[in-house]
């Protein structure tokens, strides 16, 4: 088995990592970058609990792809939401929503309602709905998301949707 | 972390189609191919016996295009997303059942990472965009050190997990002809909830003029080892007034086409079922839009 070496961009910080070709990038970040903020859920790309943003807007299934594919690419994970030290206005909307109640699938809920707002600042009910359909929450019946995402949409400016994830192409 | 570790295997990744090819040509049975990865892993996992080689396409950006040429049709390089095609707008005007298939396919994730050429290569029978590839008349470019080759998608899957492409073969386009203003073309499928495969899918493209259908090719999926041409309905179509009495008809007779099986999606007897009422379905959803498109151009 043959490793790599690669650079990594996460949360805005530079990472060089030797990684075995077939480790995914679901893996590098737990288990060598110890980002354990990412979820393993299903580990086949159906529950969304694995969500990470990639330059800051399209969202990816990081237990589907390797580590090595993304070379020098921007990541972004939930732990890198935060700014001076204050909750993004996503997470808070999951907060004053109520849209949380295990918290499993809450880091890959907010990285892709970061995506849906990032390429549609004021999606409706149903762009909601169809963007979240990767996402398995087995708790809240996703009434309280879709709110959640809502009140994000709306107090949200363009400026927090970059910060989120750095520059958009 | 231990339950999903992907087996061990060496990461091929040439620069190039034709270093791509010559690295199939030197592997062989080796290698599997990596492109969107969606299914790749997932299937290898069931694998006895797993590829030692895996050649990604990640660098080949040649291959990312959807290239329309008006007199031609579409051209779909091997490495355009799903999501790609829901984007492009001369998907949806032209090639509906195309569109339709990607705008249903997998969930938001999965069409940002998924291909319509990992699709068809992947040849299983629930495939979506399979299905609507299969009713628009596609065909598979498929490039070796030999030179290239093209294989209509009618002779594509050989059965369930086979197709046409030999080993040392890279496939490299999807080709959909061209539709005219007499066109229609649709897609259906039947899930439980949104994300799943699907229980059974159908994809239609009619050549129509003055209410009866000149040309037909109907494909359904989900009721047999590969996604199927249903030739019988197609003739008992074609130079037909589409009456309700001829779909009813065509509700029936699809039933004797078909060899569905029960798994953990659904059952034989509900597929058989539901497979008139989708076609059905299918056909009066490809006329309206046709009719919405006549009077557009009428006003």
């Amino acid at each position: 088995m043959k490793n790599r070496l690669i650079t990594l961009s996460v949360n805005g910080r530079n990472y060089r990592l030797n990684v075995e070709v077939n480790r995914t990038l679901l893996q590098a970040l737990r288990d060598d970058l110890k980002l354990v903020d990412v979820k393993y859920g299903c580990g086949s790309g159906e529950c969304g609990g694995c969500s990470v943003l990639v330059e800051g807007r399209e969202c990816i299934n990081s237990c589907l792809t390797l580590a090595v594919e993304m070379e020098g690419r921007n990541i972004t994970t939930i732990g890198g939401m935060m700014r001076k030290g204050e909750l993004h206005p996503i997470q808070q909307a999951f907060i004053d929503e109520g849209a949380i109640q295990c918290g499993f699938c809450t880091p890959g809920m907010v990285m892709k309602t970061a995506s849906i707002l990032a390429k549609n600042p004021c999606p409706s009910e149903d762009e909601i709905r169809r963007g979240l359909e990767g996402n398995i929450c087995r708790c809240t019946g996703y009434e309280n998301i879709v709110r959640a995402v809502q009140t994000a949409s709306r107090v949200m400016h363009e400026s927090d949707i970059q910060a989120a994830g750095g520059a958009r192409p | 972390m231990t339950s999903r570790l992907l087996a061990p295997f060496d990461l091929l990744t040439p620069q190039s189609v034709s270093e791509g090819v010559q690295m199939l040509a030197q592997y062989q049975s080796q290698v599997a191919i990596l492109n969107g990865g969606t299914a790749l892993w997932n299937h290898h996992r069931k694998l006895k016996h797993q590829p030692p080689y895996i050649l990604t396409l990640s660098a080949l950006k040649e291959l990312d295009y959807i290239d329309y040429i008006p007199g031609e049709g579409l051209r779909i390089g091997a490495k355009a997303k799903i999501c790609d095609l829901i984007e492009n707008p001369v998907v949806a005007a032209r090639f509906p059942a195309l569109y339709e298939a990607a705008y249903w396919f997998g969930n938001p994730q999965i069409r940002f990472m998924a291909t319509a050429m990992g699709n068809i290569l992947r040849a299983s029978p629930s495939a979506d965009c399979s299905c609507a590839i299969l009713a628009l008349g596609g065909q598979v470019v498929l490039q070796s050190q030999s030179g290239q080759r093209i294989v209509d998608i009618d002779d594509f899957w050989l059965s369930y997990d086979v197709t046409a492409r030999r080993c040392d073969e890279l496939a490299t386009e999807i080709r959909i002809p061209e539709t005219g203003s007499t066109t229609c073309s649709s897609f259906q499928r039947l899930t439980r909830v949104r994300q799943d495969l699907a229980k059974i899918n159908v994809a239609v493209r009619l050549e129509m003029s003055q209410g009866v259908c000149r040309q037909a090719r109907i494909a359904m999926g989900c009721v047999g080892p590969t996604t199927k041409r249903l030739t019988g309905v197609e003739q008992l179509l074609v130079g037909n007034p589409v009456t309700d009495e001829l779909l009813q008809q065509l509700a029936t007779a699809v039933k004797s086409e078909i060899t569905p099986i029960d798994d953990q999606r659904s059952t034989a007897a509900y597929r058989t079922q539901v497979s008139g009422v989708i076609l059905r379905r299918v056909i009066e959803r490809a006329l309206s839009a046709n009719m919405n498109c006549d009077s557009r151009e009428r006003s």
